[in-house]
């Protein structure tokens, strides 16, 4: 079993990677798509398209909306039939741009083929632009815009690239699949970045998938970057969160309140890592990416690895993976820890989609809950060190200065509380709400303090 | 898929609950009771049954008519809170001493703090406390075995502690008393009079070691008791070994086991923390020693363990879990 994980909290769930040997497949193409303009973290892109316009796969149809912020391209070739407004996971209304798919031609300069580009660009400006020029956002679930995550602040320097392939997540497996199917791309996408940020990289996979390691590190021997390295982690959730695989690559932590790039290090994700290289080897925006269809009610041979173009609707992929299964109570978009449940199953997929996941009631149902027997299983378990049933308590009282003192705003959301809570207290729904208030209270603090530093001056 | 349940992440949970942790429980103290009930006899099954069944009624009488909420019956805590009970009472206890410990357990030191969870005190150790107090005669006369693996006459006499502490305040010394003592030292493991649940403490051991293996428990209340016990006989018994008894001696009498690895480790009633923990059980076995050498009390652990859950608030606040990135 391999030692390196991060040093606090953390629970084993069952990994369920059944999907783990379905080869990643071709979707066909949805007769419309709906691309959202807010697919990522930071301003919505602003379209630049219109009704009636003819576009191809791969060309801009929106672009950054302000510094962070990202372009979005057509997965398809088509008609825009307008911009609309549409309900997203949650059923929230957001601006999409609809497009009626005809044929399938791409944009002029975009390599299809399948051909390894290795050699990597001299100047890392070129590198960063295209990347930018691409599209690409962080696949790991932060959707953060990748040229600017690469492009520190001035002052900043990072000491070690992170590809994060730990897939912590159970019943995911399309991590895995990419690990497996692609690895070279992935290695020269960590090797482009590698060179923008010009340090170190290491390449940290979960030993729950040893197939990803052995073909990672092949690549790595055959293409011969130098200074990349293919770790081999224990299996442990959340592996993959950003603070806690720092800390087991580097045995480092980042200050609260801080960035990863305060101490030294950049995390990007394994998916991340593929759309670099399409983007910069290839010249191919980020218009697809890769979703698992899988569950606890889902046989086997119906469970899939889907290569999609973003802006499919969820209900067209669960229509081709043969619908909705019997007994699936909830829907969920991404992991069963992280993930969101889907209330709107006609929402468009977004450049973050990376599985449907349907679970039975028997799975997904919490029991009522009951009181707190102050077991410690809940900050054994939290691996920001917190303490959630204090939290929980300190909520409940309203007391938003021990709320904040007790670190309340350090908290990820990985929902390791609740998992382990013998009592099924809604630890994580109201430590969400506490997190919530307190960083109000946080960002009005600092925006009052620089009006006084302001008023002064 | 009528309805789809929408609710915020996370979807899955490790379906531990408080019921199968009390079951976890009451597993690990089967090995003991089946020890206690094949030495003790009829009269140990009777005071278990009694402890139990009245535990669990003045839970559910409580929960029913007076909080007129559902009963809280079924996480089984009542019935762990009934086992220890019966474990720290001599085989002897008549059955309406068990039922006002039992009421004193449940509907003085759990309910009327609210509940599983709300109470400060151990309720299994204050209710045995409150009949120490109230009936000693019945407490501290303790029956010799005589169960079902031996048929010799119930025989009454002291626990190991009360009689050397009864011959030490009369001025004679440890090497004099176990001379006369038959038996005392021979056979710690099962023959020791005392409270039945202690009498084997093999079978303790195995119980606390599944315990730990179910991750129920952390190991570092009982071993900082258990060490700070050792250290401390260590050093009085070789500055005068007739005065001040081994270290041995005083892991295995008196109900350090039991105390150590099922009433200290009580949730509810121990710090959260790591290092909470360790000075609470540190606490615990100075007291108990304190108590045992000077006191006047024979063992001492129920009353070191019910001082040291006042502290506990105190360790809870001062004492935190290590936070990422804050040090
Ligand atoms: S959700 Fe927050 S409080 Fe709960 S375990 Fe994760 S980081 Fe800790
Ligand atoms: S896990 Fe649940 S029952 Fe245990 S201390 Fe935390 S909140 Fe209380």
């Amino acid at each position: 079993m391999s030692k390196i994980t991060f040093r606090i909290g953390g629970v084993h769930p069952d990994d369920n990677k059944i999907s783990r040997n379905c080869a990643i497949e071709t979707l066909p193409l949805p007769p419309t798509v709906y691309v959202s303009v807010s697919q990522h973290i930071g301003a919505p892109a602003k379209p630049v398209v219109a009704a009636g316009d003819k576009v191809k796969a791969g060309q801009v149809i929106a672009e950054p909306g302000g510094f962070v912020s990202a372009f979005v391209h057509s997965p398809v070739s088509g008609t825009v039939k307008g911009i609309v407004s549409r309900k997203d996971l949650a059923g929230r209304p957001v601006p999409h741009i609809e497009i009626a798919v005809e044929g399938d031609e791409w944009a002029e300069g975009i390599d299809l083929s399948d051909t390894l580009v290795t050699e990597i660009p001299s100047d890392k400006a070129v590198i960063l632009e295209k990347i930018k020029a691409g599209g690409v956002v962080g696949l790991g679930g932060a959707t953060f815009p990748t040229h600017v995550k690469l492009n520190p602040a001035p002052g900043k320097v990072a000491d070690c690239l992170i590809i994060n392939g730990a897939e912590c997540e159970p019943w995911l497996t399309s991590d895995f699949r990419i690990m497996v199917e692609r690895p070279d791309e992935i290695v020269v996408g960590a090797a482009l970045m590698q060179k923008v940020l010009g340090c170190r990289c290491v390449i940290g996979v979960e030993e729950n998938k040893p197939e990803a390691v052995e073909a990672l590190k092949a690549s790595v021997a055959k293409l011969g970057y130098p200074d990349i390295q293919v770790l081999s982690l224990r299996k442990r959730y959340p592996q993959g969160g950003e603070k806690q695989l720092i800390d087991a690559v580097l045995h480092r932590q980042v200050r609260s309140g801080c960035l990863p790039i305060d101490a030294g290090a950049v995390v990007q994700n394994v998916a991340t890592a593929l759309a670099v290289y399409e983007a910069v080897q290839k010249n191919r925006p980020l218009v697809t990416n890769t979703l698992t269809v899988t569950g606890d009610c889902l046989p086997v041979e119906r469970q899939h690895n889907y290569l999609f173009r973003i802006g499919t609707p969820l209900s067209f992929i669960m229509e081709q993976a043969g619908g909705v299964p019997e007994g699936a109570a909830k829907i969920i978009s991404g992991g069963p820890m992280m993930g969101k449940a889907v209330s709107n199953v006609d929402a468009a997929t977004v450049k973050g989609s990376s599985s449907i996941l349907y679970l039975t009631e028997a799975a997904t149902k919490r029991n009522p809950q009951s009181n707190c027997i102050r077991c410690g299983k809940c900050s054994d378990a939290c691996p920001m060190g917190l303490e959630p049933f204090l939290l929980n308590r300190l909520y409940k009282a309203g007391d938003a200065d021990g709320l904040e003192k007790n670190a309340v705003q350090d908290c990820i959301e990985c929902g390791c509380c609740l998992y382990s809570c013998p009592a099924y207290i809604p630890l994580l729904d109201n430590i969400r709400q506490a997190k919530g208030q307190v960083m109000g209270i946080i960002r009005a603090r600092a925006a009052a303090a620089k009006a006084a530093a302001e008023a002064v001056k | 898929m009528d309805k789809l349940i929408v609710s915020p992440s996370p979807h899955i949970h490790a379906r531990t609950s408080t019921s199968v942790i009390m079951r976890d429980v009451i597993i690990a103290l089967a090995p003991a009771i089946l020890v206690s009930v094949l030495f003790y006899g009829w009269s140990e099954l009777l005071v278990l049954g009694v402890s139990v069944a009245s535990c669990v009624f003045v839970e559910w009488a409580i929960t029913k008519w007076l909080l007129r909420r559902p009963s809280t019956i079924g996480d089984l805590s009542a019935v762990v809170t009934g086992l220890l009970l019966a474990m720290n009472l001599p085989a002897t206890t008549p059955w309406w001493v068990v039922f006002i410990g039992a009421l004193v357990a449940i509907g003085v030191a759990k309910m009327t703090f609210g509940g599983l969870g709300q109470n400060v005190f151990n309720p299994a150790i204050t209710g045995r406390v409150f009949l120490l107090i109230s009936f000693p005669t019945y407490m501290t006369d303790w029956t010799m075995p005589s169960g079902f693996v031996r048929s010799v006459d119930a025989v009454s006499g002291s626990t190991p502690l009360s009689a050397l502490k009864e011959a030490l305040m009369s001025g004679s010394t440890i090497s004099d008393f176990v001379a006369g003592y038959d038996g005392g030292w021979r056979a710690l493991l099962t023959d020791i009079g005392g409270s039945a649940g202690e009498i084997s403490a093999i079978a303790l051991l195995v119980g606390f070691g599944y315990l730990l293996l179910r991750k129920v428990v952390k190991i570092w209340i009982p071993l900082s008791i258990f060490a700070t016990i050792a250290l401390i006989s260590l050093i009085f018994n070789s500055v005068d070994p007739e005065a001040y008894t081994g270290v041995l001696f005083n892991l295995k009498t008196g109900g350090v086991i039991l105390g150590a690895c099922f009433m200290a480790t009580d949730y509810v009633t121990s710090p959260m923390s790591r290092t909470g923990g360790i000075i609470y059980g540190i606490g615990i076995g100075f007291i108990v020693m304190m108590i045992r050498y000077f006191g006047s009390y024979p063992e001492g652990m129920s009353f070191a363990i019910l001082i040291m859950n006042c502290v506990v608030p105190l360790l809870n606040k001062w004492f935190h879990q290590k936070k990422y990135g804050r040090n």
